[in-house]
C-alpha cells in the first residue's frame, strides 16, 4: 500500500489537543507523523492547505435498510453516501427487515460491510426480539458477533419493566442502550409537531411531551439499572434540561442531535407534503434554539445524521402515510455547521469523531501516530445541495437546493482514499 | 385572472371574497341562465360521506349549466393504488376542468392541485378547510344582517377537529369580524389562538355579546377516545339550551354546519327559536357554490 502525506492542512484533533498547520503521514494504513513538514517521495500526496484535517468522521445513526429494503438504500449505497459525505464510519440501526436481533445477521451486515469496502460499518443490535417491546435479545452473543451498541430505534420499548430488566441484564454487555424517545400514546397518529402550525393546518400532531416523558423515563430507568444510556436525536428545550438533570445526580448518559433539529422547524407542511416529516418531528425555533446551546455548552455529545432513507415513491404519499426520515450522510457536515457556524473547529470535530467514538467504544476519533488511518479533509467553502446526485438511494432531503457553508473534501479510510472532491472512489464501488 | 382553485379562503382576497358573497346573493334572487358553464365537465371525487354538500354542489353545478360526473362515496378506485398525481393526469387527460373534492385526510385537494391541470375546489378535507361552508356560513350572516364587519360571531365546540371552524375563522377575520372560540380545552387548545381570535372557555360570558352563534357536531367517538368524560358533561357548559336561548341578545342568530346531534350541543328548544339559520344557511349553500364554480371559470362577472 501506498503512503499518503497530506500536506498543509490545518489539523483538528481534540484527542491531542492539536489545533495547527501540519503534515500528515499515512503509512500501512496507519498513522506514521503529524509534523510541521514531512518529506516522503514516494507517497500519494494531498495538498490540504486551505482545509481541515480531522480524525475521521462517525456518524453513530444512520439506516442502512439492509436486509429487507434495498430499494431505499443498500450497505453499499449507504456506505458510498457515508464517505461521499465525509464519514469514515457508521452505525447502522438494527430496523431492517428482519430486525438486526441474531448474531448470524450481525455477521451478515459485517460482511456486506466488507464487500462494499468503503466506509466502516458497525451495526446496532436491536433491544428486544424482533423489536418487538417483549423479548430481550441476547446482547452477549450479539456483542460478540460485532454489535457496538443496542436500540428498538424508531419503535422505542414501551413497556418500562421490559426495559429496566434489558438493561439490567445488560448492564456488564459493552454497548450502550440508544433510545429513540417517542411515547407511542402521547405522539398517536402524529404527522407533525402538534403546535399552532398543526392546529392552522387541521393536522394530527405530536407534543413535545411525548419526546420529554421518555427521555425522563429512560434518564431514570439508566440511573436505576446502571446501563449507560445515549438518548438520540433530541428534538426539544425539554430533553435538554432532562438530560443535565440526570447528569448532576451522576447518572452516565450520552446524547445526540440531527443536523435538522438544529434548524429546521414545523413551519414547512403549508403543502402538505412529506419532505420534512420526520420522527421525532420539527419542532420550533424555541427549541431549536435550545439545542444549539446545549451544543455549544458541551450537554450534547455527538451530531449524528438519522440518515433515513426512502424512494420517492414512499415520500410522495399523502402525509399519514407518506414515509418517515430523509437521507443525511451527504448534506450532514454542511448542515451542522449551518446550523452554528461559530462552532469551534475543535468541538465540531469532537462531535463527528472523538465522541462517536467514544460513544460507541470503536477506534476512531484520533489522528495520534499508530491509529487507523481514519481521516476526514473538510473545508468551508459553500455548495448547493442537489439531492438528485446523491449517492445514497434515498433522495429526499429537506435541504435539498440549500448552500451549505462547508464539505468533505476527501474520506481516507485505512489508509486508503475513499472519496476525493465529491467522488467516490471505483475500486471501492465494485461492492 | 381567476384564481386556480379554492382550497381555503385564504386562496381569496378580501375582494374576491366579496364578490362570491354578492355575486352568491344575486343567484338567489336572479337565477341565471343555465349556460354559465356549458361544456365544463366537473367531477365530483368524495372519499368520505357526504349528503348535503354533494347534494348541494351537485344542485349547483346542474343550475350553472356543467357536465357532471359524480362518483359518490366509497365507490371510486381513484386514489388507491394510484397516486394522486396519476389520478389528476387521467382526469384531465378526460377533459375534466373542475375536480370538487372531499377527503377524509387534512391536504389531501392541495396535494391534488399540484398535479390537476384545472380547477380544484375543496369541500373538505379532514380537519383542515371547508371554504364553501364558510362562505355559505358568511352570506348568512350578510343576509341577516348586511354586512359581516364588526359582527360578534362565537363558535362553539370541537374546534380542534373542525374544518368549518377554520375556515370559518380565516374568512370572518378576512372581513372584520369579531371572532371568539369556545370550548374545552381539549378541544380547542391554546395554541389555536390566532391574531384577532379570543378564546374563551365560558360560554355563558360571551352569549350576551354574541351577533352569531356557531355550534359545530360534538361526535361520540370523542369520548372513546379520552377527549370528553361524557355528553352530558359537555352539554353542562356548551350545550345551547333554553336557558341559554334567553342570554342571546334579541338580534342573535343561531348556525350549526349539520349535521347535528340533538341534545348534544343544542337542544330541541333551538329549532323553535327566532333566530335558528339552519335552513337559510342550507338553502345559501347551493348559491355560494354555483358562485364559486362561475368565478373559477369565468372569473370576476361584469354581467349581472
Amino acid at each position: 500500500m501506498r503512503s499518503l502525506l497530506i500536506r498543509g492542512g490545518r489539523v483538528v484533533d481534540p484527542s491531542q489537543g492539536l489545533d495547527a498547520v501540519r503534515d500528515v503521514l499515512v503509512r500501512d494504513g496507519r498513522l506514521a507523523q503529524i509534523a510541521e513538514h514531512i518529506e516522503a517521495g514516494d507517497a500519494i500526496t494531498i495538498d490540504a492547505s486551505n482545509a481541515f484535517v480531522a480524525p475521521g468522521f462517525i456518524d453513530m445513526h444512520v439506516h442502512l435498510r439492509e436486509p429487507g429494503q434495498t430499494q431505499k438504500e443498500s450497505i453499499a449505497s449507504g456506505s458510498a453516501a457515508a464517505v461521499a459525505g465525509g464519514f469514515t464510519a457508521v452505525a447502522c440501526m438494527p430496523n431492517t427487515e428482519p430486525a438486526l436481533d441474531s448474531p448470524a445477521l450481525i455477521a451478515e451486515v459485517l460482511r456486506l460491510a466488507n464487500v462494499a469496502h468503503l466506509a466502516r460499518v458497525y451495526p446496532i443490535g436491536a433491544i428486544t426480539r424482533g423489536r418487538n417491546g417483549q423479548e430481550l435479545a441476547p446482547y452477549w452473543r450479539l456483542r460478540d458477533a460485532g454489535a457496538v451498541a443496542f436500540s428498538d430505534d424508531g419503535s422505542p420499548v414501551a413497556n418500562p419493566r421490559v426495559l429496566r430488566q434489558a438493561a439490567l441484564y445488560a448492564r456488564d454487555v459493552p454497548g450502550a442502550f440508544i433510545s429513540h424517545c417517542e411515547d407511542a400514546q402521547l405522539k398517536g397518529e402524529g404527522v407533525m409537531n402538534e403546535g399552532a402550525q398543526s392546529m392552522h393546518l387541521g393536522l394530527a400532531g405530536s407534543p413535545g411531551l411525548a419526546e420529554d416523558v421518555q427521555v425522563a423515563r429512560d434518564v431514570l430507568i439508566a440511573g436505576d439499572t446502571g446501563k449507560l444510556f445515549h438518548i438520540a436525536h433530541l428534538s426539544t428545550a425539554m430533553s435538554v434540561e432532562l438530560i443535565k438533570f440526570g447528569r448532576a445526580r451522576g447518572i452516565a448518559l450520552s446524547c445526540e442531535v440531527t443536523p435538522h433539529h438544529l434548524q429546521l422547524h414545523d413551519d414547512c407542511f403549508a403543502s402538505f407534503r412529506a419532505d420534512g416529516k420526520v420522527n421525532p418531528p420539527l419542532r420550533v425555533e424555541q427549541d431549536a434554539a435550545a439545542l444549539r446551546e446545549a451544543v455549544r455548552d458541551g450537554t450534547i455529545d455527538a451530531f449524528a445524521s438519522d440518515h433515513a432513507p426512502h424512494t420517492l415513491e414512499d415520500k410522495a404519499q399523502l402525509l399519514s402515510e407518506a414515509a418517515v426520515g430523509f437521507s443525511g450522510l451527504e448534506i450532514a457536515i454542511g448542515a451542522y455547521a449551518k446550523a452554528i457556524p461559530d462552532l469551534p473547529a475543535a468541538r465540531f470535530v469532537e462531535l463527528l469523531s472523538c465522541n462517536p467514538a467514544r460513544i460507541l467504544g470503536v477506534g476512531g476519533g484520533s489522528l495520534r501516530p499508530g491509529s487507523p488511518a481514519d481521516i476526514t479533509i473538510f473545508a468551508d467553502r459553500e455548495w448547493r445541495v442537489s439531492a438528485a446526485s446523491f449517492y445514497s438511494r434515498g433522495r429526499n432531503t429537506p435541504f435539498d437546493g440549500a448552500v451549505l457553508p462547508r464539505r468533505a473534501l476527501v474520506t481516507v479510510v485505512a489508509g486508503e482514499i475513499a472519496m476525493s472532491d465529491g467522488r467516490v472512489s471505483p475500486r471501492a464501488m465494485l461492492g | 385572472m381567476p384564481a386556480r382553485n379554492l382550497l381555503d379562503l385564504d386562496d381569496l382576497s378580501g375582494s374576491e371574497l366579496t364578490y362570491l358573497l354578492d355575486r352568491a346573493r344575486t343567484f338567489h334572487t336572479t337565477p341565471p341562465r343555465r349556460d354559465l358553464l356549458r361544456d365544463v365537465c366537473v367531477v365530483n371525487l368524495f372519499f368520505e360521506a357526504s349528503t348535503r354538500t354533494f347534494v348541494s354542489f351537485a344542485i349547483a353545478e346542474q343550475r350553472v349549466g356543467a357536465d357532471i360526473v359524480a362518483l359518490p362515496p366509497g365507490s371510486s378506485s381513484l386514489g388507491k393504488g394510484e397516486t394522486i398525481a396519476d389520478t389528476a393526469i387521467t382526469l384531465a387527460a378526460m377533459g375534466v376542468q373542475i375536480i370538487v373534492t372531499r377527503h377524509p385526510e387534512s391536504g389531501f385537494p392541495y396535494r391534488l392541485a399540484e398535479s390537476f391541470d384545472g380547477h380544484v375546489i375543496n369541500a373538505g378535507d379532514g380537519r383542515h378547510a371547508h371554504p364553501t361552508q364558510a362562505l355559505l356560513d358568511m352570506l348568512t350572516l350578510q343576509a341577516e344582517f348586511g354586512r359581516v364587519e364588526g359582527l360578534h360571531v362565537v363558535l362553539v365546540g370541537d374546534i380542534l377537529h373542525s374544518r368549518v371552524a377554520r375556515s370559518n375563522v380565516l374568512g370572518l377575520r378576512a372581513l372584520g369580524a369579531q371572532v371568539t372560540l369556545v370550548g374545552p380545552p381539549t378541544l380547542l387548545p391554546e395554541a389555536m389562538a390566532l391574531e384577532g381570535v379570543r378564546i374563551e372557555r365560558d360560554l355563558d360570558a360571551v352569549l350576551p355579546t354574541a351577533d352569531a352563534v356557531m355550534l359545530l357536531r360534538i361526535q361520540q367517538e370523542r369520548i372513546a377516545s379520552a377527549v370528553l368524560p361524557s355528553l352530558d358533561d359537555y352539554a353542562r357548559n356548551y350545550r345551547l339550551d333554553a336557558r341559554r336561548l334567553t342570554a342571546l341578545a334579541p338580534q342573535a342568530i343561531v348556525m350549526h354546519p349539520g349535521p347535528y346531534n340533538r341534545g348534544v350541543e343544542l337542544t330541541e328548544d333551538v329549532f323553535a327559536f327566532r333566530g335558528w339559520r339552519y335552513a337559510q344557511q342550507v338553502s345559501h349553500g347551493v348559491y355560494i357554490r354555483m358562485a364559486v364554480l362561475d368565478f373559477l371559470i369565468n372569473g370576476v362577472s361584469v354581467r349581472a
